[in-house]
């Protein structure tokens, strides 16, 4: 039972900073399916800088995965940047735009991950081996019956994200600029009006929403990965969209449905290990979260409230 | 040279197919109100928006307090202290009224001493202040979305107060309110006026420039016609400056000819969606070459009338006829086929398709039948041949003609092709709601006008107005309606103006 909280915590929270990811980008009115793009392409972008400085390390030492987080943000955040300046600046179709820049992410980090394993290694790998990060157990705060499992064998990068979600949290809700995404994503032309800048605000959500999408990914990279490859698209990007949803584009209750999720993975697999089934059953159980997201999405999503204004270009001149 | 706050010379606007504002100089005086008067694209809002930064000019230049400006954006004019009520409010729905407020100019503070923060509790406060200081009273934590059209107007026009606006613009701001509301806006006007302000009034109605404005600029087609002295100038003269020729006020209405009865609607009761009845037994008959029209205080019923008898909402009860048949239940299309027109209320979603070209639009009745459509292929060659008809029939103006996108059109316009469209169809029965909502002067005379011709050529009218004048200059029969029962029903000639306005209260023996 515990292993399905330590499991289920490792989950959810990769799954939750991408989820706020997207929350910032529809917050500011531009509707984002590119998570998922987002997340592999930074998780491409962090995973080749860690195996560049790895050779130059010890070998069990944790600073590449540190550094390979912080570029994976910046990775994510630049990649998005196609999908800002698509949707923002050419006013494109927003939906449409997601998806090609999901395309694109999964062609283009392959093959870069085969010629960058060509180059380096001088094999036509489509992996880069990363490894696990380390896991550590709080003190006392384990012990606890049952729910001591959350702080079990914990990954550092639980603690980052953990921190981050909060950060941004206070981001969105608390300051100048939270206010004017908020507005801009509700009704830009009172944004506008205001004196705020439309595009500068939305530019900048799609940039953070890009960021923490790539943290998300190299954490599933160091985590159930244990390397970066293709099958980082695994569609956890749009598991997250899909946690957003009914979490009402709130980060809040957005971290309660994270952790439903990641309690339900964890838990069919446990089951599937209990039960004595076969290793063919896992993927059977696997599904347990889409099923879910399904159900959900039956109660849910009538009571949503979208921002008003996501998905449509924002024109100045159109009253 | 006078000592202007505000000059705006020579100023020239183009948009595709359009000259907005051709060569048009005014100069707009410390402290006072000033009135720009025109018919709906005539070029105010356009000139307005330039001096608020939305729009740059391509000739012409602003003087500020003397100074020169190049605005680039509304940032601009806002730090040159110029504020503007728009006509559609730029209100986020989900904020509450003090967040709408200082969205953009945000008060910071900080939080557990270092991490910066809007400080709403200082912005609730200061609003708080503000509202009472100027009689515009708000409760700060509202949400937008919970309180009137009203109040947010006050949101608006204490968002320029809060960023101490001391030139302000407002355009159309009467339009979305009831008379008293009217009223209140107007001494609001009148006090900021006392404390300072330069007022800048966009309107197309002549008596509230005669009750509020100092000096009138009047616009015709982009040009400026003149800049009169609102205490000197007649309300005639300035009628006919604003349309470019003699306006007529008074309607030219012959003798009544009834003839067979075309629409009797029995018993009729409606439900809402919360499954309240908002028309409750309801029964009236309109017979060929009647006007009847239904007086009565916004939403008390008279649209869901409408909407019952066009087959927008469905009768829970009663009979809906139509030349002796029974169209309760009927399909909305076979019962426009039948031969009912409908003019609706709210023309932007329900009488047009916004997005669509003008040509389309006008086709909207009859794309299903010959020559317009063949097999259930369109032809567009006889959208566009009808099309152009009706815009020289009916003055439709637009930038591009048949391809002029209906967004991009007036509102005036809109209902000229709305109207155009269903009198085209030669219907027996015309129902008009609202018909002159928002235009001005030459527009309704123009609607009234078509409205006497079809009743003229032996239509039944069902007019739905809210306008008590209108109803009274054009009704044949009136009713009236309060909380959704039909009070009294008489002929036009046996009820004054006040008698009807008691009933419209609910009184039942006047």
């Amino acid at each position: 039972m515990t292993k399905v909280f330590t499991d289920g915590l490792s989950f959810a929270l990769p799954l939750l900073i991408m989820a706020v990811g997207a929350i910032y980008s529809e917050k500011s009115g531009v509707t984002n399916l590119a998570i998922e793009g987002f997340q592999g392409f930074g998780a491409f972008v962090g995973a080749l800088v860690a195996i560049l400085i790895m050779p130059y390390l010890p070998k069990s030492s944790q600073i590449p995965i540190y550094v390979a987080m912080l570029f994976a943000a910046i990775g994510g955040g630049i990649y998005a940047c196609v999908h800002a300046l698509l949707c923002i600046n050419f006013k494109a179709n927003q939906v449409i735009s997601g998806v090609v820049v999901n395309i694109l992410a999964v062609a283009l980090t392959t093959f870069f991950t085969s010629s960058a394993n060509t180059a380096l290694l001088g094999t036509a790998s489509n992996k880069f081996i990363l490894g696990v990060s380390n896991r550590h157990s709080i003190p006392l705060l384990s012990k606890i019956p049952w729910i001591g499992g959350l702080f079990q064998k914990m990954y550092p990068f639980e603690w980052i994200i953990i921190g981050l979600v909060i950060v941004f949290w206070y981001l969105m809700y608390r300051t100048r600029y939270g206010m004017r995404l908020r507005a801009c994503g509700e009704n830009p032309q009172a944004l506008d009006a205001a004196g705020g800048d439309v595009v500068k605000t939305r530019w900048i959500a799609v940039i953070i929403s890009g960021a923490l999408s790539g943290i998300g990914g190299i954490c599933f990279a160091y985590s159930i990965m244990a390397n970066y490859s293709p099958s980082i698209y695994m569609g956890y990007g749009y598991l997250a969209i899909a946690a957003m949803i009914f979490g009402n584009w709130n980060i809040p209750t957005t971290v309660l449905v994270c952790l439903v999720f990641g309690i339900a993975k964890a838990g069919g697999q446990q089951l599937c290990i209990a039960m004595k089934l076969s290793g063919n059953y896992t993927d059977l159980f696997n599904m347990l979260p889409y099923i879910l997201t399904m159900l959900l999405l039956i109660f849910f999503s009538r009571r949503n409230h979208p921002p008003q204004a996501c998905g449509q270009p924002w024109d100045h001149s159109r009253r | 040279m006078e000592n202007y706050i505000v000059e705006m010379r020579h100023i020239t606007k183009r948009f595709p197919g359009i000259i907005a504002n051709d060569d048009v100089s005014i100069g707009i005086r410390p402290g006072e109100v000033f009135a720009l008067l025109g018919e709906n694209g005539a070029g105010k809002s356009t000139l307005m928006s330039m001096l608020f930064g939305m729009y740059t000019p391509d000739l012409g230049e602003i003087y500020v307090k003397g100074e020169k400006v190049e605005f680039r954006s509304s940032n601009d004019a806002t730090a040159h202290s110029i504020g503007m009520v728009h006509q559609h409010f730029k209100l986020v729905d989900n904020y509450t009224i003090a967040e709408n407020i200082v969205l953009g100019v945000e008060p910071m503070g900080k939080k557990l001493g270092f991490l910066p923060a809007v400080n709403m509790k200082q912005a609730n406060r200061e609003i708080a202040q503000l509202s009472k200081d100027y009689g515009l009273e708000v409760n700060p934590t509202d949400l937008i979305e919970s309180v009137p059209v009203s109040v947010r107007q006050r949101v608006e026009i204490l968002k320029m107060l809060y960023r101490k606006a001391e030139i302000m613009i407002f355009d159309e701001p009467t339009a979305v309110l009831t008379p008293s509301e009217i009223e209140f806006l107007l001494k609001i006007i009148d006090g900021l006026r006392k404390s300072g302000k330069t007022i800048i009034l966009i309107t197309h109605k002549i008596e509230e420039i005669k009750q509020i404005a100092d000096r009138c600029a009047i616009l015709c087609r982009g040009r400026l016609v003149d800049i009169m002295d609102v205490k000197t100038a007649s309300v005639q003269e300035m009628a006919n400056m604003m349309v470019g020729r003699e306006v007529d006020f008074h309607r030219h209405k012959s003798e009544a000819h009834f003839g067979k009865e075309v629409l009797e609607v029995k018993n009729l009761t409606v439900l809402n969606e919360h499954h309240f009845p908002v028309v409750k037994k309801v029964s009236f008959s309109i017979h060929a070459g009647e006007i009847f029209a239904i007086a009565g205080v916004s939403g008390n019923g008279q649209t869901e009338i409408a909407d019952a008898v066009t087959g927008l909402a469905a009768a829970s009860e009663g009979q809906v006829l139509l030349n002796g048949k029974d169209i309760t239940h009927a399909a909305i299309r076979s019962r426009a086929q039948e031969g009912i027109s409908y003019i609706p209320e709210d023309r932007q979603s329900t009488g047009v398709v916004m997005d669509f070209s003008l040509s389309d639009n006008l086709a909207l009745r009859r794309y299903t039948k010959e020559p317009y459509s063949k097999n259930g292929i369109l032809n567009f060659g006889e959208f566009r041949k009808s099309a152009e008809e009706m815009i020289t029939r009916y003055d439709i103006r637009s930038g591009q003609g048949v391809k002029t996108i209906v967004r991009s059109m007036s509102g005036g316009n809109q209902q000229k092709a709305i109207i155009g469209r269903e009198i085209e169809e030669h219907s027996d029965l015309i129902i008009f709601v609202q018909p002159t909502r928002g235009l001005d002067i030459g527009a309704i005379e123009n609607v009234h006008r078509q409205i006497l011709e079809e009743r003229e050529r032996g239509a039944a009218i069902l007019l739905i107005s809210l306008e008590l004048s209108e109803v009274m200059e054009l009704a044949d029969t009136i009713g009236v309606i309060f909380s959704g029962e039909l009070l009294k029903t008489a002929p036009a000639g046996s009820m004054t103006r006040n008698e009807v306005g008691r009933y419209m209260m609910g009184v039942k023996e006047a």
